[in-house]
């Protein structure tokens, strides 16, 4: 029961996606880390699209001293083929963000379809589906891995089917049971009473009403996604000569630059990935806490007039 | 009344009721795989529902009148028993045109004016997917056209189509939900508890426009509700329930004016009248059982005060008396003038 | 006059939002004597619950008291510490609040959130605990074997009155209630007034009684309240206001339930709805929707005017106040 009894008007479902953008925006700006989290991605989604405006040099030519120690010219030093690390860096973010995005997104998508169909059906359908979802969670990434490293062109597409086939699972059982407690929602009986089909049922009907936990699920995935691909890539099963943070990492792995001197070869790109990251996880908190006032944090107002003209 | 009289006559063309339900039961079972507790909600129901007239089925929760509607609506399936729509059994029918038909016909309005919109769309949508789906030989705009012409019809102006459902109230809402009912031009409307959850000043104006509908549009309506005088005040018939057995039904002023089953007369005494303060406190506390793997007999024994042997022994049958139908072997042995047996306290458990 | 038990002397609480401050209680005074069932009527967003929440000092932020003091035996408990709070809550006054069977610990006994309850106040533990639970599960009509029950496995009636039996641990002089047989039927609610009225006369306590259903008041209420859009609409006893009702507001609510006996007539109700409280409406705050509305009433805000035992806040009685001084 509302302690507020202001008119009749309740507080928004979860879900509800009326005037969303606006007031969402007003709530990021609101929330620190929403902020935080916010100006990150934005900073890597510039550099992203326009790396030519960030770095100085070709991210690619060997045209310098390799190893050399950071420096005014070279902020991050240089490889040991003689590379701006800098500039492989800014160059490097493009493929990164994109190839995240997309994993994330399909993930997402397929955990919501097998999540979401599996909690409307239920019966056979759901431990079906639940069995198929359990078996790719306990699935041991790394040995898969490895196995199909040896099948598999190493780059990026590799890359990206391995992370989509490995991280759909977890999210799927999460939004599975969001969807049991939706289904006996007054308002699906009502779909069904009219006529609905099943699947109209659960794309129109159902999804929507999980948009914020669809965002989160997005969000969270994105954040390991970074992490993951990057170590896969560190551990080779990446391509060389594509430029992602991952394999600069690779490279300057094989190129022993920790002891060679110009360490910040590998600590670049990893604190870039810790910092993509983190971008995701504080836009993750804040949007649990500006889709559920019950987690924000009480700030005493203080008084203005009153709301009477 | 109708059904009884139907056992034993042979049904003219014209007597055949608008929906008919023939020994209709649902249970459910409760527990996990091994379990052997099955819940009777609703069990042995024979009910009919004529032509523009609208039927109050009353009893507390437990009683199976929620569930009653869910059949009706075809929200899953019997146990046993049938249904029979203008003569049709629609347990039988299969295809998606007969089941587009059927819903097409009988309409659900549901209780919680809260929940029962989706929060992401506008009010609109369950009346124009309404439409879409069972007024098929309009065209778009004629839909449009519909919508708004249903709205009015409820009492609400065509603007608020727009709207989304929290920003109206909840006696907005409620209208909201029969308007989606009646675009789809149905015969019967099954409303479950639809002003249960109203601020009392707001219920007046939706029992006004239920019977509005009947006379207006000739809708029946089956209203279903715990509150016996808003079923005395828009119902033509009244059916109570107790524990999934019909107790009693009948006309709405027969049965409210001299009510024969225990029951009946227990949730009278209970109902109140701020008008009229004078002290009516019956004794009673207890409360409606849930029924699990239930014994023979009457399920209202152990809280009647006339209960005798033959409650414990044998359940009753609703049984026709005067224009009404009672199930109770003492009020029917007293309309029949037989002399009853000794009377047993009423803890006669078994 | 005796010294009232409770008095509360206007106090206006106010909603801190986004958009500026929304007074949800303005300026509402009244008092409850010893062992007096008051009964605070009104309809979704009038401040009855807001007022409750005010009033047993459990109001948190963005809600805070805008004005006015609420006195319990003189002492003014607005500006009490929480300490002293503390020691009041549950033994001098208890509460009952809305569906609160679903306010109990689904993970512990009943037994258990008694024996919690007793501690956290500084009342008795152990068997004595246990000595004071069965009492008080005997005085609402519960075998007290149930005390063993986890709360799913007693029924809705049966709950709520483990929740009143919870309130009366420490027999106080005053128990505030908030609807607590709103998800009750009809015979449950009946037999449960009738049992909260028993123990009243049984132990003495006072009772005020929030609900939104005039007719679970008329029987059992020594005095009305009936709240409207944050204000008191109409003060008066029982008999008083259900015998001749003077406010629109009231007439109107009386007039929305359908009768069970005699004659049927046409049901009106009240259109329109409820103002929203960040733009109530000028002057009286019900001439929107009033019948019998005046040029003056969308200009004057009226105060509470004395007629014979009522007090009513409507323009249509200020002659006869006038008159009566």
């Amino acid at each position: 029961m509302a302690v507020t009894e202001i008119a009749l008007s309740e507080p928004p479902v979860a879900g509800d996606a009326t005037g969303a953008p606006r007031r969402f925006f007003r709530a990021v700006l609101r929330n620190r880390k929403a902020t935080v989290g916010a100006l990150i991605l934005l900073l890597i989604a510039f550099v992203a699209a326009f790396p030519g405006a960030v770095a100085n040099h070709p991210p690619e030519a060997t045209l310098y001293a390799p190893n050399a120690g950071p420096s005014s010219s070279h902020l991050l030093g240089t490889t040991s083929l003689g590379q701006d690390v800098f500039s492989q860096l800014v160059y490097s973010t493009r493929l990164t963000l994109v190839v995240t995005l997309i994993v994330s997104l399909i993930a997402t998508f397929v955990s919501m379809i097998v999540g979401v169909t599996s909690a409307y059906v239920g019966g056979v359908t759901d431990r079906v589906l639940m069995v198929i979802t359990d078996v790719f969670l306990i699935l041991p990434v790394l040995p898969l891995l490895i196995l199909l490293a040896a099948y598999l062109p190493p780059g990026v597409t590799s890359l990206t089917v391995v992370l989509c086939i490995t991280s759909w699972a977890f999210q799927a059982r999460q939004l599975r049971s969001q969807g049991q407690t939706l289904r006996n929602r007054d308002f699906l009986l009502a779909a069904r009473a009219r006529g609905e089909r099943g699947i109209y049922i659960i794309l129109v009907e159902i999804v929507p009403t999980m948009t914020s936990l669809l965002v989160a699920s997005f969000l969270s995935l994105a954040v390991y996604v970074v992490g993951f691909a990057a170590t896969l890539q560190f551990l080779g099963l990446g391509n060389s000569s594509e430029l992602m943070w991952g394999t600069m990492l690779y490279n300057a792995q094989q190129a022993s630059a920790l002891e060679a001197g110009n360490a910040w070869w590998a600590l670049g790109p990893g604190a870039a990935v810790a910092l993509l990251g983190t971008g995701f996880a504080l836009v993750n908190y804040a949007f649990d806490e500006i889709g559920n006032p019950a987690l924000r944090p009480v700030r005493r107002r203080r008084r203005r007039g009153r709301a009477t003209a | 009344m109708a059904n009884a009289q139907e056992t034993h006559e042979v049904p003219a063309a014209d007597a055949e009721p608008l929906l008919r339900t023939v020994e209709l039961t649902r249970h459910f079972r409760l527990g996990g795989l091994f379990a052997n507790e099955v819940l009777h909600a609703v069990d042995d129901l024979n009910i009919a529902i004529q032509e523009r007239e609208i039927v109050a089925l009353v009893g507390e929760s437990g009683s199976g009148k929620s569930t009653v509607a869910r059949l009706l609506a075809r929200l899953y399936p019997p146990t046993r028993g049938e249904i029979f729509y203008r003569g049709r059994p629609i347990q039988k029918l299969r295809s998606r045109k007969d089941l587009l038909w059927y819903r097409g016909e009988v309409t659900i309005v549901l209780q919680d004016p809260f929940s029962a919109f989706h929060p992401v769309f506008r009010v609109s949508h369950g009346v124009m997917r309404n439409l879409a789906l069972h007024r098929r030989e309009l065209s778009r705009d004629e839909r449009r056209q519909e919508a708004a012409r249903v709205f009015e019809s409820v009492g609400l102006s065509a603007k608020m189509l727009s709207r989304y459902a929290y920003e109206m109230s909840g006696g907005e809402r409620q209208r909201v939900g029969f308007a989606q009912a009646l675009a789809v031009r149905p015969k019967l409307i099954l409303a479950d508890e639809p002003v249960s959850m109203l601020d009392v000043s707001i219920r007046a104006g939706v029992l006004n426009m239920m019977a509005g509908l009947r006379d207006q549009e000739g809708v029946s309506i089956l209203y279903i509700t715990h509150d016996i005088a808003s079923a005395r005040y828009v119902a033509d018939r009244i059916i109570v329930m107790y524990a999934g057995h019909l107790v009693e039904a009948g006309p709405a002023e027969t049965v409210l004016s001299d009510p024969k089953h225990p029951y009946t007369q227990l949730l009278l005494s209970a109902a109140a009248d701020p008008r009229d303060h004078v002290t009516l406190i019956s004794a009673d506390s207890g409360e409606p059982p849930k029924v699990v793997n239930p014994s023979e007999g009457c399920r209202f024994r152990w809280r009647c005060p006339h209960a005798i042997e033959k409650c414990s022994q044998v359940t009753p049958r609703p049984t026709p008396i005067g224009s009404r139908e009672v199930a109770c072997h003492v009020a029917v042995a007293q309309a029949e003038g037989v002399p009853l047996p000794a009377e047993t306290a009423s803890a006669s458990n078994s | 006059m005796a010294e009232p038990l409770l008095e509360v002397d206007a106090l206006s609480v106010d909603y801190l939002t986004e958009s500026g401050d929304v007074r949800a209680v303005d300026d509402v005074s009244f008092r409850v004597d010893e062992g007096e069932f008051l009964g605070i009527v009104g309809e979704s967003g009038c401040g009855k619950s807001t007022l409750l929440f005010a009033v047993a000092q459990l109001l948190s932020p963005p809600g805070e008291v805008a004005g006015g003091a609420v006195a319990f035996h003189g002492t003014d408990m607005v500006r009490l510490g929480r300490e002293d709070l503390r020691h009041m809550r549950w033994r001098d006054y208890s509460l009952v609040m809305q569906s609160a069977m679903n306010a109990l610990n689904p993970m512990k006994s009943v037994a258990a959130q008694f024996s919690d309850t007793l501690a956290a106040h500084g009342g008795a533990t152990g068997d004595e605990a246990r000595g004071r639970s069965v009492e008080v599960m005997q005085l609402v009509g519960i075998d007290p074997v149930h005390l063993e029950s986890y709360p799913h496995q007693l029924s809705g009636g049966m709950r709520q009155r483990a929740m009143i039996a919870m309130a009366l641990l420490f027999t106080p002089q005053l128990v505030i209630m908030d609807e607590p047989t709103s998800a009750l039927d009809v015979v449950a609610q009946q037999s449960l007034m009738t049992k909260v009225k028993d123990l009243q006369h049984r132990l003495g306590f006072a009772v005020i009684f929030v609900t939104h259903d005039m007719s679970l008041v008329s029987r059992y209420s020594d005095r009305v309240l009936v709240m409207y859009a944050g204000q008191v609409a109409e003060a008066a006893t029982t008999d008083a206001i259900f015998s001749e009702p003077r406010h629109p507001y009231t007439r109107g609510l009386m007039s929305a339930f359908p009768s069970l006996r005699g004659p049927r007539r046409e049901l009106l109700g009240i259109p329109g709805r409820p103002p929203d409280l960040a733009h109530p409406p000028t002057g009286c705050r019900f001439h929107p929707r009033c019948p019998e509305v005046m040029p003056q009433c969308l200009t004057i805000e009226p105060d509470l005017y004395a007629v014979g035992q009522t007090d009513v806040r409507c323009l249509l009685y200020v002659e006869q106040a006038k008159q009566a001084v």
